[in-house]
């Protein structure tokens, strides 16, 4: 008997998809024979806004590519202005950093794990997540006053201290994060179900993954040990002891499995920098109006997703020239559509959600 | 064994099921805002020296405002944001030097219509001149009234 493939689109509108994602898929009955990624939904000029703002400007704007990590989006630009002007960052507005960075990174992780945990069909590891995800935001709503987009960085430092409420909080909550991430371990990862939609589904070999320039998570679950923090250590992360959870088989599993292994290291690094944390002004001696000089940067932090980068471009005037942002989510796509094909469809819901892509970072 | 898992699993959401509640039921019930709280924006007209840094500061042009020359001084006579444009960075209460702008922990702004969510702050006329009236006095009154009425969001569920 003769068949013939057909083509099922895939979202925009659709929950799996994680926001406004199309995927069309070209089908020979359940299995995929070619996927093409639509992104683009979701798209706002972020860049091109930046241009007519002043450098401060952009800040609140950084913080809508990743929402699900807005502290983290806003690390890697204002490290970028701060480079291309020369400012050493006092210590103390280091640590800050990397403790709301860290609990940014456990919040989306939070809900990473949630989300593919609610696409396999276990929707109650969905209100887990989200239930601890509160008092990991809470927190960060207690420093920064917003609970989603923090604009908590300024360009030098941090916008304000961390209130005396904030370390009792914080140490209540590292005390609760090894329970928290016992319990994910035990609702999903343990479940044979589970275990069964995702081990051996999705295989990125790390040769692939290298030559995709895939990073974070999706890179480290094929066992590539490269995170910016460890490799290429920015800030104080030098200073912190911590382990980089690495996968062995590459599969969807353990892009999955490393994140709650990675939440409990946030939690590590959270607990030294708190111990650690000097006393001391928070913020460094930057012009009123910023004006860097002519010239050209590139920083990049290791986010929840991979790694963020911004380039800027300087042409002396206090609004940047152009500004370009290297999103994780958006380069972890490109290998999508070629990762999907052969599986079936529902595979491929579990294959896009062990990416973690946020729409608002792939189409900025 | 094959569904070892599965009852482990089980058994955390049945460890849950008399845990405490983690929500409130929130039009009834309303928890407090943490200080630092972003919320609807407060103008204390008294302090404010009309100098548009706010303004200037603001990513999306969100304050207008407009201000009269009366005795050698800037008298702010209106006081407008467009708060659904407004990205509630704080850029705006940052710049203020004088403490005047502040964020309050009013978190229910939301309105029927588009046109009510627009915050005014200060609406009212500058005063005619300097030899009537015994300064300040009584536009600091009329303000307090105007800018009430505008800050109370119309009355909704």
């Amino acid at each position: 008997m003769k068949t013939q493939t057909y083509s099922l689109n895939l979202g925009p509108q659709h929950p799996s998809t994680h926001g406004v994602f199309r995927i069309i898929l070209e089908l020979d009955g359940e299995t995929v024979v070619k996927a093409t990624p639509v992104p683009g939904y979701l798209h706002r000029g972020i860049e091109k806004l930046a241009e007519a703002r002043t450098y401060t400007q952009v800040i609140p704007y950084t913080d809508r590519m990743d929402y699900l990590a807005g502290m983290l989006m806003n690390w890697g630009y204002v490290q970028a202005v701060e480079k291309l002007m020369g400012i050493e960052v006092p210590e103390r507005a280091e640590y800050i950093r990397v403790i709301v960075g860290e609990l940014s990174r456990i919040a989306s992780h939070m809900i990473a794990t949630g989300a593919y945990g609610g696409d396999i069909g276990a929707l109650t590891a969905f209100t887990y997540t989200f239930r601890d995800r509160e008092y990991c935001i809470d927190l960060l709503e207690m420093v920064s006053g917003s609970r989603m987009t923090f604009s908590y960085f300024r360009v030098g430092g941090v916008a304000d201290d961390l209130p005396g409420e904030f370390y009792p909080a914080a140490r209540k909550f590292l005390a609760d994060l090894p329970g928290m991430c016992d319990e994910y371990d035990g609702l999903i990862t343990g479940n044979e179900i589970f275990q069964a939609r995702t081990k051996h589904v999705g295989v990125i070999t790390p040769e692939m993954g290298i030559n995709y320039s895939l990073s974070g998570p999706t890179l480290r679950g094929s066992g590539v040990n490269y995170d910016l923090r460890k490799v290429r250590p920015y800030s104080v992360y030098d200073r912190l002891n911590f382990e980089v959870p690495l996968g062995k088989n590459g599969d969807c599993f353990d892009r999955f499995r490393i994140r709650i292994e990675e939440m409990r290291q946030c939690g590590k690094i959270i607990q030294q920098a708190l111990d650690q944390i000097p006393e001391g002004s928070i913020q460094a001696k930057v012009p009123k109006v910023i004006k860097p000089p002519v010239g050209d940067a590139y920083a990049e932090v290791e986010s929840s997703k991979g790694v963020y980068g911004c380039y800027l471009v300087s042409d002396g005037s206090p609004k940047p020239y152009r500004v370009h942002f290297r999103r994780p989510s958006f380069i972890n796509l490109g290998y999508l559509a070629k990762l999907c094909e052969g599986w079936k469809i529902a595979d491929v819901i579990a294959i896009l959600g062990s990416i973690d892509i946020v729409l608002g970072e792939v189409d900025c | 064994m094959f569904g070892q898992g599965l009852i482990k699993g089980l058994q955390i959401t049945w460890g849950r099921l008399l845990d405490k509640k983690h929500t409130v039921k929130y039009p009834y019930e309303k928890i407090e805002m943490f200080p630092r709280f972003h919320g609807r924006f407060e103008l204390d007209v008294e302090k404010c020296i009309a100098c548009g840094l706010c303004a200037n500061a603001c990513p999306n042009k969100v304050i207008e405002m407009e201000k009269e020359k009366v005795d050698k001084k800037q008298f702010l006579t209106k006081y407008v944001m467009r708060i659904e444009y407004c990205l509630f960075c704080g850029l705006c209460v940052e710049s203020c030097n004088k403490d005047a702008l502040k964020f309050t922990n009013v978190l229910d702004m939301n309105q029927y219509r588009r046109s009510w969510v627009r915050l005014s702050l200060v609406d009212r006329p500058a005063p005619e001149a300097a030899e009537e009236a015994p300064k300040e006095e009584t536009p600091a009154k009329t303000v307090k009234v105007e800018a009430a009425a505008g800050q109370a969001p119309v009355k909704e569920g």
